[in-house]
């Protein structure tokens, strides 16, 4: 690093350019802390049984196991787990990006009575525990028959999100009002206005939605644990519960692996809509 | 906030069709006005939100409201109704109390220094400097691992005997602590939440790219030394932002299900294996409802719980107002 050439001319600059070596360093073992729990987390999936009982604590692996990842991939079902997350991620992310965009219209470019309450209880509604209501809904669907199917997915997905209506709500608000009018004026409903003027222009936040709400549902772990048996289970279920000995003791090293399998692919997602993803917290975090 | 800005035709600029839509006498169209058009339309849109909550949010509270009063176990057909039986033995219940005191102090520990440390890292990351990015989307990860490989990935990092944790410990010579039990499981469930500070983080970097140059600016032609700057600018600029997180922070930090992920059997067949110091209120409701399968007793302290965050939101939101500072100057309301 250039960082710690001195220049004895200028001591403003050396003590600028200390400063950035603070920083840096600084930034560097934070940055190593945060990383911490997920390299250990690999370096475990990577360990032997036996290494992981050893005394003084193995750092690295003495030999590196790479087939754990194949046997926690074969231990249990885990491509079917994997597709159990795959189809309910999908079918949430699709149906509640499309509804919250619907709503988020309504929200945006359209005046009726009572709007302004509605608007309060939705924004209200984002702070309400989820988890308290999940319990009764989980009895609810329990009452209908709707434990170990994908319905309560798709009825989560059609009734909308509030975060992501305000989401759409925010970015329709932005766009021009000639838009509509043109329309109206052709004697375009509506419905038509939404689905062929607004919606195509509304590729970015469409995706963003479409990330956040898939990234939620592969992350979730109450609801597919309290509403699906463990053979339809998702591989969230999969991984905290399945990778027990015969014996009862947990198989941590294949577990570990099983994680990193499971958290990768967020990790991924995340890496490629980080823009959209972000924007979209800003939006909500600051409004 | 600029709700109506966008949505009523009548502001701004007259418009022919908007015009003829607004007295109810301009019924040479035909078909209902625009007006009305517009408001059916509205509800059109806002249906599935409408229908949806109701039916999925209001009307299981209401369940669980219902159920609050009986004695109802999911399966006995020879449930009764109880009045507030249910309630006035949670009141006298001194697991119920210790449970929602240790949720309290998870709340008190944990939401304040993760907001410490999330403006902390915003500061940091926010200075001109090569890497920013990197470093912002690095200590941004962690927020994005879902809960279960967080947990996972913690319960391997404070393993009694495999864990790093224990390993520094060990090599400095202390000796090994079994973090994952009482007492310390408590500091670990801290530790989850501040693993994930990234969020508070990105969103705190938002408010502070707000905050208008000339204020720093001025503030250094003033002599005013960083510190005094961070204080007096910056924090009551971003105390809007720094508000939201405290709200959503307690509330995220009172129904986390963290404890069940931590402990040494996962599932609702695990909850018994939670240690003492990890029983909290939301675990304590989990038990009633699975292990015991007591549904009018846990529905009761579902309800007392909701109450409780309305009121704690409540007092958080009266004890700020005279703190927080809301830029209602033309630009923000953009």
């Amino acid at each position: 690093m250039t960082a710690t050439s001195v220049n004895p001319k200028s001591p403003a600059r050396t003590r600028i350019r200390v400063n950035r070596l603070v920083l840096y360093t600084a930034l560097v073992v934070i940055t190593g802390l945060f990383l911490g729990p997920f390299g250990w987390l690999i370096l475990t999936g990577l360990k032997a049984p036996a290494e992981l009982a050893a005394a003084p604590v193995h750092w690295l692996p003495t030999h590196f196991e790479w087939h754990n990842f194949v046997d926690a991939y074969q231990a249990v079902d885990f491509l079917g787990y994997a597709r159990n997350s795959l189809i309910i991620a999908t079918i949430y992310a699709t149906l509640v990006t499309l509804s919250s965009a619907w709503v988020g219209f309504g929200f945006a470019r359209l005046t009726a009575p009572g709007k302004k309450v509605l608007f309060g209880i939705l924004i209200g509604s984002m702070m309400l525990p989820q988890m308290i209501t999940l319990l009764p809904t989980y009895l609810i669907f329990a009452k209908f028959g709707m434990v170990d199917t994908y319905w309560p997915w798709v009825l989560w997905g059609l009734s909308s999100a509030p975060y992501l209506v305000f989401l759409f709500r925010q970015f329709f608000a932005g766009l021009p009002r000639e838009l509509e009018e043109a329309a109206i004026v052709d004697g375009c409903g509506y419905g038509g206005i939404f689905w062929r003027i607004f919606l195509p222009q509304s590729w970015p936040v469409l995706s963003a939605s479409f990330v956040i709400a898939f990234t939620w549902t592969w992350g979730d772990y109450i609801a597919p644990q309290l509403l699906l048996s463990t053979d339809h289970s998702t591989l969230a279920v999969a991984v905290m519960t399945t990778y027990v000995s015969a014996a009862g003791t947990p198989n941590t090293n294949l577990q570990a692996a099983a994680s990193v399998m499971y958290v990768v692919p967020i990790l991924l997602i995340f890496l490629v809509a980080q823009r959209g993803f972000v924007a979209g917290m800003s939006t909500s975090g600051l409004k | 906030m600029t709700v109506d800005q966008a949505s009523s035709p009548a502001v701004g600029r007259p418009h022919p069709t908007a015009k003829a839509g607004r007295p109810r006498s301009a019924a040479t169209r035909t078909g209902p006005s625009m007006t009305t058009r517009k408001h059916r339309a509205f509800y059109m849109f806002a249906s599935p939100w409408i229908i949806g909550f109701s039916l999925l949010t209001i009307a299981p509270m209401a369940y669980a409201l219902w159920l609050s009063f009986t004695t109802y176990d999911g399966i006995s057909p020879h449930w009764h109704y109880v009045g507030l039986g249910n309630y006035r033995e949670l009141m006298g219940d001194s697991v119920t109390w210790d449970a929602l005191g240790r949720a309290g102090l998870f709340a008190l520990l944990s939401v304040p220094l993760s907001i410490i440390a999330g403006l902390a890292l915003a500061v940091l990351v926010n200075r001109p400097m090569k890497g920013r990015g990197l470093f912002r989307t690095l200590l941004y990860l962690p927020a994005v691992v879902p809960p279960v490989g967080a947990g996972i990935a913690f319960k391997n990092l404070f393993d009694q005997n495999s864990g790093a944790a224990n390993g520094v410990l060990t090599f400095f010579g202390f000796d090994a602590i079994g973090w994952l039990a009482d007492p310390y499981a408590r500091y670990v469930l801290v530790m989850t939440v501040l693993w994930a500070a990234g969020n508070i983080m990105i969103i705190s970097l938002a408010g502070l790219q707000d905050v208008p140059r000339e204020l720093h600016e001025a503030a250094r032609i003033d002599g005013a030394s960083a510190w005094r700057t961070f204080r007096s600018i910056t924090v009551p600029l971003l105390s809007p932002v720094l508000l939201f997180q405290t709200v959503t922070g307690v509330i995220a930090s009172v129904q986390t299900i963290m404890p069940m992920l931590l402990a040494p059997m996962a599932g609702t067949g695990g909850l018994t294996t939670i240690p003492q110091s990890n029983y909290t209120y939301m675990i304590h409701v989990f038990s009633e409802y699975f292990a015991l399968g007591r549904y009018g007793y846990a529905s009761a302290l579902l309800w007392v719980l909701f109450v409780l965050i309305l009121i704690a939101t409540g007092l958080i939101f009266r004890f700020t107002s005279g703190v927080v500072f809301y830029n209602v100057g033309p630009e923000a309301q953009k």
